[in-house]
C-alpha cells in the first residue's frame, strides 16, 4: 500500500515534470494553427488564442519583417520568460545555498578532522608523481577554472551581494572586467580541458579495488588506510563527473552563448545558459571539494602538485598501488630484462 | 500620474515602415540596430495583419530582472530606461525580452556586444534632459519637450497609438464601437468554456 503510494506520488512528480517542461522547451511543436482557430471560431467566435500561440510559437512561414537580422520576423518570444524564471530562480536560489551550503560543510570538516598528516616519518627520498607537462595542464586548467568561477560567480551573485556593497559604478567596472575574463578565458578553459581530459584519462580508468576505496570512502571519516592507484576513486569522480562530464558541458553551453555572432536564435541561448548555470553550480562545489583536500586538506598534496614530487611515506600512505608499480617500475635494470627476484625482493624490505 | 504606453491597431496598420524610419531619424540611430520594427503576420495571405513592435515598457519588466548590474529603471510614468554608463553588453536583457527590444552594436563574438540600445519611449536616458550627453547615447527626450514619441506622432494612418495609457486606450476602444469588429483583441465577450453550455437559469451559480 506504501509502496503504490510512493509509485503514484513519483508518477505524480513524472507528470507535473512533462506538463512544467515540454511546453518550455518545445514552442516549436505548436501545428497547424488555421485549423485550431477555425475550429475555434465556431464553439467562441472571438476567441483569438489559436493566432496568438501561432505567433509566440514563431515558426510561422508567412510571419515577416523587412528589418534584417536574427528572429527579427518574431513578434513575441516566450521562452525569455521561462529562462528569466529558471535563472533567477532555481539556479540563483539554490545554486547560492549549495555553494553556501558546501563552503561551510567543508569548513566543518576541517574544524573536526582536521589536517590529513603522514603517519610514518618522510623518508627523504622523493618520487615523481607529476612531470611538468602534467603540472603545465592542471594549472592552466586551474587557473583559467577559478578565473571563470569567481567572474561568473559575480554575474549570477554579484547584483544580489557585491552590487549594494560596491554601489552602481563600481559594481558596473567590476562586471565588464569579469564578463570580458570570462568570455575570453573561457574558450582557454575549454582547450586546457581537453588537454587534460588525454593527460590523465589513462590513470583514471576505474578498476576493481576503486569500489573497496569507494566503499569506506577512502578512510576519510574512518582514518584507516585505503590502498589506491595513481588517483583514488574521488579523484577519479572529480575526473569523469567534474572535469569531464561538466567541462564539456560547461564548455559547449559556453561557446554558443559566447559566440552569438554565428546567429543562434534565442531558444537556444535561453537554453544553453539554463544548462550552464546548472553545470557550474555544480562544477564550483566540485572543485571546492577538490581544492581543500589537495591543500589544506591533505599535507604533501599542494606540493605535489607544485613541485611534481612527492615523499615516498606520503605515495605509499596516499597511493599504495601506484607506489608499488613505480618502485616495481624502478626496480628494472635499465635496458636490462625485468628481473622478478630483485623487484620481489626490494618490495619485501619496504614491507 | 499618467502610465505611458505603445498601442498598435493592427486594422489600420498598412506596413509602410514610417515609425521605423521616424526612431532612426529621430534618434540618429547607428546602422544595424533597430528599435523598432514592423511583424506581419500571415504575410500574403488574405486578412494578413502588420503590427509595429518595440519595447513594450512592461511592468514587471523581464530585462530589468536578469540584467546582472541592475541598469534599468522605471520612470514614474512607466517607462523602461537604462543606464548605458552601467551595462556591460552581456545580452541578458536579450534573451529576456518577449520582443526583440534590446538591440547591439557589435556582432557579439567573445560576447563583444557593445552597449545596449532599444526604444526609450523619446524619454532619454540618465543624463541631463536635452543634454548633448544624452542624446549621444540615448536619442532625442521628446517626453522633456513636451512631445510624444516620434514614431507615433509620424505614424500616417494613426495605427501606432503612444502616449498615457487611459487616453490612447479610449480611442482605441471607440475605433473598436465605431468598425463593430476587433473586440477579439480585447478579449471582450470571451470566458472560459463553450457560451452555449453555460446554464442560463441560475446566475451566480458554481458549475
Amino acid at each position: 500500500m506504501r509502496d503504490n503510494l510512493g509509485m503514484r506520488r513519483l508518477m505524480r512528480w513524472c507528470a507535473v515534470l512533462c506538463i512544467v517542461l515540454l511546453p518550455q522547451f518545445s514552442w516549436a511543436a505548436e501545428t497547424s494553427s488555421a485549423n485550431e482557430q477555425a475550429q475555434r471560431q465556431t464553439t467562441q467566435p472571438g476567441n483569438n488564442a489559436p493566432v496568438w500561440r501561432d505567433v509566440r510559437g514563431g515558426d510561422n512561414l508567412y510571419q515577416t519583417t523587412q528589418v534584417r537580422g536574427i528572429e527579427t520576423d518574431v513578434l513575441v518570444q516566450s521562452g525569455g520568460e521561462t529562462w528569466r524564471q529558471i535563472r533567477n530562480g532555481p539556479i540563483t536560489v539554490y545554486g547560492g545555498w549549495l555553494l553556501v551550503v558546501i563552503t561551510l560543510l567543508i569548513g566543518l570538516f576541517y574544524g573536526v578532522k582536521g589536517q590529513i598528516k603522514l603517519h610514518d616519518k618522510p623518508t627523504g627520498r622523493l618520487m615523481q608523481r607529476f612531470t611538468p607537462w602534467d603540472r603545465v595542464v592542471h594549472w592552466s586548467t586551474a587557473i583559467s577554472f577559478m578565473i571563470l568561477a569567481l567572474t561568473g560567480m559575480v554575474t549570477l551573485f554579484g547584483k544580489y551581494i557585491l552590487l549594494p556593497v560596491f554601489g552602481y559604478t563600481l559594481f558596473s567596472w567590476l562586471a565588464i572586467l569579469s564578463k570580458n575574463l570570462h568570455n575570453f578565458v573561457g574558450p582557454l578553459f575549454a582547450v586546457c580541458t581537453v588537454l587534460l581530459f588525454f593527460t590523465f584519462v589513462r590513470d583514471n580508468i576505474p578498476k576493481a579495488h576503486d569500489w573497496l576505496w569507494m566503499k569506506k570512502a577512502g578512510g576519510l571519516l574512518s582514518g584507516e588506510h585505503v590502498p589506491s592507484d595513481r588517483f583514488n576513486a574521488g579523484e577519479k569522480i572529480w575526473f569523469w563527473f567534474g572535469v569531464t562530464l561538466l567541462g564539456i558541458v560547461a564548455s559547449i553551453t559556453g561557446f554558443i552563448l559566447d559566440f552569438a555572432n554565428f546567429g543562434q536564435g534565442r531558444l537556444l541561448m535561453q537554453q544553453a545558459n539554463v544548462i550552464h548555470g546548472i553545470a557550474a553550480v555544480l562544477f564550483v562545489p566540485m572543485a571546492l571539494a577538490h581544492i581543500y583536500i589537495g591543500t589544506l586538506g591533505t599535507e604533501g598534496s599542494y606540493t605535489s602538485m607544485r613541485t611534481g614530487s612527492v615523499d615516498e611515506t606520503w605515495a605509499k600512505e596516499h597511493h599504495e598501488y601506484w607506489y608499488n608499480d613505480a618502485k616495481t617500475r624502478q626496480g628494472h635494470a635499465p635496458g636490462g630484462a625485468p628481473s622478478a627476484a630483485v623487484a620481489a625482493a626490494m618490495k619485501e624490505g619496504w614491507k | 500620474m499618467a502610465r505611458m504606453k505603445f498601442l498598435c491597431d493592427a486594422e489600420r496598420c498598412i506596413e509602410c515602415n514610417g515609425c521605423v524610419t521616424a526612431c532612426k531619424q529621430e534618434h540618429d540611430i547607428p546602422w544595424g540596430v533597430n528599435r523598432r520594427r514592423v511583424v506581419t503576420l500571415n504575410d500574403g495571405v488574405p486578412g494578413e495583419k502588420s503590427i509595429s513592435v518595440a519595447c513594450m515598457h512592461c511592468s514587471d519588466a523581464p530585462c530589468m530582472a536578469v540584467c546582472p548590474v541592475d541598469c534599468f529603471y522605471q520612470t514614474s510614468e512607466g517607462v523602461v530606461l537604462h543606464d548605458k554608463d552601467l551595462c556591460i553588453g552581456c545580452g541578458y536583457c536579450f534573451y529576456a525580452c518577449p520582443f526583440g527590444a534590446p538591440q547591439f552594436p557589435q556582432d557579439g563574438a567573445f560576447g563583444l556586444r557593445g552597449k545596449m540600445d532599444k526604444c526609450t519611449f523619446c524619454a532619454g536616458g540618465p543624463e541631463a534632459d536635452n543634454s548633448a550627453a544624452e542624446f549621444k547615447k540615448y536619442g532625442r527626450n521628446r517626453l522633456a519637450e513636451g512631445k510624444l514619441p516620434a514614431c507615433a506622432e509620424m505614424c500616417a494612418t494613426k495605427a501606432l497609438l503612444g502616449g498615457d495609457s487611459d487616453v490612447i486606450s479610449d480611442i482605441y476602444r471607440n475605433r473598436v464601437l465605431k468598425r463593430g469588429k476587433g473586440s477579439e483583441v480585447w478579449g471582450w465577450g470571451t470566458a472560459y468554456g463553450k457560451p452555449e453550455k453555460q446554464p442560463a437559469a441560475q446566475p451566480g451559480a458554481k458549475s
